[in-house]
């Protein structure tokens, strides 16, 4: 398998983001002749993976890039990943200007109202503490921030009076613009603080789908209601929705906070209403949190879309196989369906040296694959912006091809880039059955059994 | 941005950000449209449709969110006068671009709660602002007493002559008319909001017996004076749903375009940042001078004209309220 | 009050590309940070050092010292005033005779001859091998010299002083250009010129500054600035500010002496750069001794190491090596003939000036090896691992904007930009004297080192 010419190039302290890379190496991958291809920074995760996959790499570090392919043609692969990273790189710079290479930096030269970091988490630390030094919020995509970096970046936000959001804050709306996974929102009355990311994409889809409209989404982190953390970012983002004047009614979207907690912050005075959404055992699910909203609003309940799958149920299915990218998605199906085997493959475990599942669809593709006869498969598919440009693209072919009976959780707004109904379409065409509502979804795969 | 070959010619998709004022003719059935005004960071495109805004600003960088603008996040395209394009469809197709939206504004955000006593306060900055096109002019006068005196029909004769009333793409007489409109609307709720009143009265439980006591006198006095800034709120929407009327009606064919859009859009309390900056200002939920100046800046005459309207639709409410 | 919910923000964007681009196409403002990784090794030390309570004021304070100094040159003094007697001072972090090179050695030999220790080369080197003097670095007695940077007892030092602060610092008395002390020449010609300093110049000018007070240094250099220097490699604006200054008093002061000493200063361009030298050295030791503040108070090289001290660590030197200056050359001199960098003059560009300072000096851009869009750049890279701009220093061609000022180790570490540094260059042989001139880059070592002692530092 190994009989093709190889090409292993080595160019010292250039550096691209992961998921760039992983663009370019997808790309690569899918040109006629290349049999493997793998550009990546030389960090020792990846010095291991090109390992694996057979290529000698030498004398190259983490401040390196590396440019691997096996192919009938190497050195034309090699080229053309050069041609990529240079489009890639946006608008080059004149050769008097010296681009910002810090967030101190970027804070000291514009006005800015947010700082949005999603470096390797190890070093997230240094800019998130930039911009609450220079007096901005912050949103802190990356994980891997350690609990205490975590609570000391909190704890100075507090004595500066700034917002921190995350780390792990997959998504955040404001004023309309979708910061990280976040979907096209029409603007309205309802604001969200969410310590899960896809949490708070369900529903504010949902709400979307309600036409309630949502004024902004603040992501706090996951952690931020733990003990350890004591809800600063929380309480802060309450606040802060408290006194927009646009916003109405607040949901907060949360697994069950420590209760210590969650006294801190229901002691908070606040004159606009606060609906919980919690996840957890015994805790209603996100749908049902959303119709609650409705009815608070004083706003009718809608039907759920959803697309029932054409092919009939396969005989005698046995259990069901969650295959998640939204980790709160995924804990709030396996409460609802009760049983099954469950993986978030938006967990750190998965996610080290390569991109998010709902960017990169290969973990769940291979799932797929590896699915037997007797099992529903149990998967979101979550839409808008960073996320897949066109997730049925890659997922709907392995959807028709899995032995098992498929029900998908499709989460997305009208909206939203990738056409909602469009995604639907293929996935329906593929032989899943299709819901925007997840609870329904799950649900739905418990009742195939 | 990418590029798609089409039998006949190179379309570019390219996406922005739009106000929600124009979803509902940007989600409805593709509609012809032309080419009104090129201008360097904005083209105005008229789209065959009884909907409103039936003018769609497309603009880029540093031109003004109209309530009627799909902001561009790329350079516009090269286009003239009198060119075709369409509308609907979720898509503007203008020259070679395919626009679709990937963000929305909301070009009438609530104010929330706003006690008359600050806007009073405010009241004063407001007063003349410099370099007004229709300065001394009789019907801004007679709109401004009658709207203070709640004289509806003092309202619509003014209005009526007010329509289309001097040079260029928006006439000084109708950024006056749309001030005041979207001034009359949002002040309006925003002194009689319901919402907040009673949560923040009841939040303020601390103090000795005999401040309690004082402050008991206090509230009764207080919410006699919510009893009047209620009903002059009211009165304040009252005449700004009459003065949409009277405007909207027959606007398409008394003014330009363009300012026949806008009208309609201040009808709905639509308007762009700065005129909302402004009224957040009044209500306490940003410096008011800067976004004053901001305001006055904007056209030639459009900013302080802009501000007229707002200054008469402030005295109006204070003046219906009571306060005054 | 809080402009989160402006509509829409306006984002500073820092890491992956692809959500940077998502803000785009939702025509929100971005400003994206072109990040990468840290230096090699520390990223932990980071951590520690950027969570220390103590850093951010102590920064503040610290480059508040360094920009607030007002040094004045307040006259001259014997430098056996400082030195016991059998010490010499050098440039750099603390070097012996055995790693000594070639111009350090060179210039050991003459300040033995010119001090009368030794009768001849051999045995200058001999009685040096045996430990005969000692060698300490110019930094530890407030002091700082040009290249090999060597201080014997007898030599005339300029002494400047801090009015802000009341600290005070010295150097030699500048040479000249060609074969000179300070390249490590020690040639008969090279005696002579000292001994007519010694005897001369010094009590001339010591006459003279009596004579017209204390002359302002910040205020000269600010000039200097805005005439085209860049006070490192470029001094022709401020030796000719500083003559002007001098001329009437020197007149005055040593009626016999005065056509040549004034002939002297005219002659040589550099005149002023010692001078500079003190006074970035009083104002760099303003800053010293802050705890946890991570500015670097010192760079400075002895022709084998490249050593800095930062404030929040005292005296101690971090270095890793010197390496080889990368610009043009004299004559027929080439690479080859070049010695690793030396000398105290980087304390220019720890206070702001000489390669940082590099856009307000067109003129030698070609000289240091490129096009003045080069230099621009240069100084405005600077400023990505500054903590901040000069009050006073500033450079006309970027709108006056203060020159980046007051190097913070863990921006160096965090963007692994190195300082730039412009520099002379020495010849590698003893006594050849000066063979080029061009930039140099320090050892990412030294300040990795120093990152990593600040994070054991810090709390």
């Amino acid at each position: 398998m190994n009989g093709l010419p190889q090409a292993v190039l080595v160019r010292r302290g250039s550096y691209h983001d992961s998921v760039t890379l992983m663009r370019v190496s997808r790309a690569l991958s899918e040109l006629p002749g290349v049999r493997a291809a793998m550009v990546a920074m030389a960090t020792e995760l990846n010095v291991s993976i090109l390992r694996e996959m057979g290529f000698d790499v030498r004398d190259a570090g983490p401040g390196d890039l590396v440019i691997a392919v096996r192919a009938r043609d190497p050195d034309a692969a090699v080229e053309e990943a050069g041609r990529q990273l240079t489009a890639a790189h946006r608008e080059q710079p004149g050769p008097e200007e010296q681009p910002p290479l810090t967030t101190r930096s970027a804070a000291a030269r514009a006005p800015a109202d947010l700082v949005l970091v999603s470096t390797p988490g190890e070093y997230a630390f240094f800019e998130a503490l930039d911009a609450i030094e220079a007096g901005l919020p912050v949103m802190i995509f990356s994980d891997g921030v350690t609990t205490a970096q975590e609570r000391a970046l909190k704890e100075l936000a507090e004595a500066r009076g700034v917002l921190v959001m995350g780390p792990d804050c997959g998504t955040a709306v404001i004023g309309g613009a979708g910061l990280g996974f976040a979907n096209v929102l029409t603007p309205g009355p309802v604001g969200v603080v969410a310590a899960s990311g896809t949490g708070a994409q369900q529903v504010t889809c949902l709400l979307d789908r309600a036409g309630a409209g949502v004024s902004h989404v603040l992501g706090v982190g996951g952690r931020d209601l733990s003990a350890e953390v004591g809800g600063l970012s929380t309480r802060r983002a309450l606040r802060l929705l408290d006194e927009d004047p646009a916003t109405e009614l607040i949901v907060l979207v949360s697994k069950p906070p420590d209760p210590g907690v969650a006294r801190a912050v229901s002691e908070l005075r606040l004159s606009t209403p606060v609906v919980p959404a919690l996840l957890g055992a015994g805790a209603p699910d996100l749908t049902h949190a959303t119709e609650e909203v409705l009815r608070t609003l004083g706003r009718p309940v809608p039907e759920w879309p959803s697309w029932p799958a054409w092919r009939g149920p396969r005989p005698a299915p046995k259990r069901i196989r969650g295959l998640y990218a939204g980790g709160t998605l995924s804990m709030e199906a396996a409460a609802v369906a009760g049983q099954g085997e469950f993986v978030d493959y938006g967990d750190d475990a998965f996610t080290r040296g390569r991109a998010h599942p709902m960017i990169d669809p290969t973990l769940r593709v291979e799932a797929l694959a590896r699915a037997a006869e007797t099992d529903v498969v149990l998967m979101d598919v979550v839409l808008g912006h960073g996320a897949d440009p066109d997730p049925a693209a890659s997922l709907a072919h392995a959807v028709a091809r899995t032995a098992a009976c498929v029900v998908i959780s499709l989460i997305g707004t009208e909206g939203d880039p990738q056409d909602l109904h469009r995604q639907a379409a293929a996935f329906r065409e593929a032989g899943a059955a299709v819901f925007t509502s997840n609870a329904q979804a799950a649900r739905h795969a418990r009742s195939l059994l | 941005m990418t590029v798609s070959t089409h039998a006949r010619r190179t379309r570019v998709h390219v996406t922005g950000a739009a106000s929600t004022a124009v979803r509902p003719v940007l989600e409805s059935q593709r509609r012809p449209a032309r080419v009104l005004a090129v201008f360097p960071t904005g083209v105005y495109l008229e789209v065959r449709t009884e909907l409103e805004p039936a003018v769609i600003a497309v603009i880029t960088g540093g031109a003004v969110r109209l309530p009627n603008a799909v902001l561009l996040a790329t350079p516009l395209p090269r286009v003239t006068v009198g060119d075709e394009a369409s509308v609907g469809d979720r898509t503007i197709e203008l020259g070679p671009m395919s626009l679709s939206v990937r963000r929305w504004w909301d070009p009438s955000p609530p104010l929330g709660r706003l006690d008359p006593a600050r806007l009073a306060g405010a009241a004063e900055l407001l007063r003349d602002p410099p370099g007004t096109g229709l300065a001394g002019n009789a019907a801004v006068d007679l709109l401004a007493h009658s709207c203070a005196k709640g004289w509806l029909l003092g309202v619509v004769t003014a209005a009526e002559r007010l329509v289309g009333l001097g040079p260029g793409l928006t006439p000084s007489g109708d950024d006056v008319l749309a001030g005041l409109l979207v001034a009359l609307r949002h002040l309006g709720l925003a002194t009689g909001s319901e919402r907040a009143q009673p949560e923040r009265a009841g939040s303020e439980r601390a103090g000795s017996e005999r401040a309690g006591a004082e402050r008991a006198g206090a509230d009764q006095a207080g919410a006699e004076r919510a009893g009047a800034d209620q009903a002059g709120a009211e009165r304040a929407v009252w005449l700004a749903d009459w003065l949409a009327a009277t405007v909207t009606y027959d606007a398409r064919t008394r003014t330009t375009p363009l300012s026949a859009t806008l009208l309609h859009c201040a009808a709905r309390g639509e308007a762009s940042p700065e005129v909302i900056a402004v009224l957040r200002g009044l209500a306490g939920h940003q410096p008011l001078e800067p976004a004053l100046r901001h305001l006055h800046r904007l056209g030639h005459t459009s900013g302080a004209d802009l501000a007229q309207g707002i200054a008469i639709g402030v005295t109006a409410v204070l003046a219906l309220s009571g306060a005054r | 009050m809080s402009t989160l919910f402006n509509s829409p923000p306006r984002v500073i964007t820092v890491g992956a590309g692809l959500l940077d681009e998502a803000l785009r196409a939702q025509a929100v403002p971005t400003s994206p940070v072109s990040w990468r990784p840290p230096l090699p090794g520390t990223g932990d030390a980071l951590a520690k050092v950027l969570a220390d309570p103590r850093r951010r004021e102590a920064n503040e304070l610290a480059v508040r010292r360094l920009t607030a100094a007002r040094p004045h040159l307040v006259g001259l003094r014997r430098a056996s005033e400082l030195l016991a007697e059998g010490t010499f001072l050098h440039a750099g972090p603390p070097i012996t005779w055995e790693r000594a090179s070639g111009p350090m050695r060179g210039a050991l030999i003459g300040a033995m001859l010119l001090e009368g220790l030794a009768g001849d080369e051999r045995e200058a080197a001999d009685r040096l091998a045996a430990g005969a003097v000692e060698l300490r670095p110019c930094h530890e007695r407030a002091t700082v010299g040009p290249m090999a940077g060597v201080v014997s007892p007898s030599m005339w030092l300029f002494e400047v002083r801090d009015d802000e602060h009341g600290g005070t610092a010295y150097c030699s008395l500048n040479e000249g250009l060609g074969k000179v002390l300070r390249y490590g020449a020690y040639g008969p010609e090279v005696l002579d010129r000292l001994r007519w300093m010694d005897r001369v110049l010094g009590p001339a000018l010591a006459a003279t500054l009596a004579r017209t007070g204390p002359i302002d240094l910040r205020s000269l250099i600010a000039q200097a600035l805005q005439m085209g220097d860049e006070l490192h490699n470029r001094n022709r604006a401020a030796t000719s500010l500083l003559l002007r200054e001098l001329a009437p008093a020197v007149v005055e002061a040593a009626p016999g002496e005065a056509a040549q000493v004034l002939r002297f200063i005219n002659g040589n361009d550099h005149f002023f750069l010692n001078i500079g030298m003190a006074a970035a050295k009083a104002a760099t030791d303003a800053a010293r001794d802050v705890p946890g503040s991570s500015l670097v108070v010192a760079m400075a090289r002895n022709g084998t190491d490249f050593g800095v001290q930062v404030s929040g660590l005292g005296g101690r030197w971090f270095t890793g090596p010197a390496g080889v200056p990368d610009g043009l050359y004299l004559g027929s001199y080439g690479p080859d003939d070049a010695n690793p960098d030396i000398g105290d003059s980087t304390i220019t560009e720890t206070s702001g000036l000489g390669g940082f300072a590099m856009a307000a000096a067109p003129a030698i851009v070609r000289f240091v090896g490129g096009e003045v869009s080069d230099a621009v750049r240069a100084t405005r890279s600077m400023y990505e691992i500054t903590l901040a701009e000069h009050p006073v220093y500033q450079i006309p061609g970027l709108g006056f904007r203060g020159t980046p000022v007051g190097i913070d180790v863990t921006l160096v570490a965090r963007t692994g930009l190195l300082p730039v540094v412009n520099t002379g260059i020495a010849g590698r042989v003893a006594g050849t004297g000066q063979v080029g001139a061009g930039l140099v880059e320090p050892p990412a070592e030294a300040f990795t080192r120093a990152l990593l002692a600040l994070a054991e530092a810090s709390k």
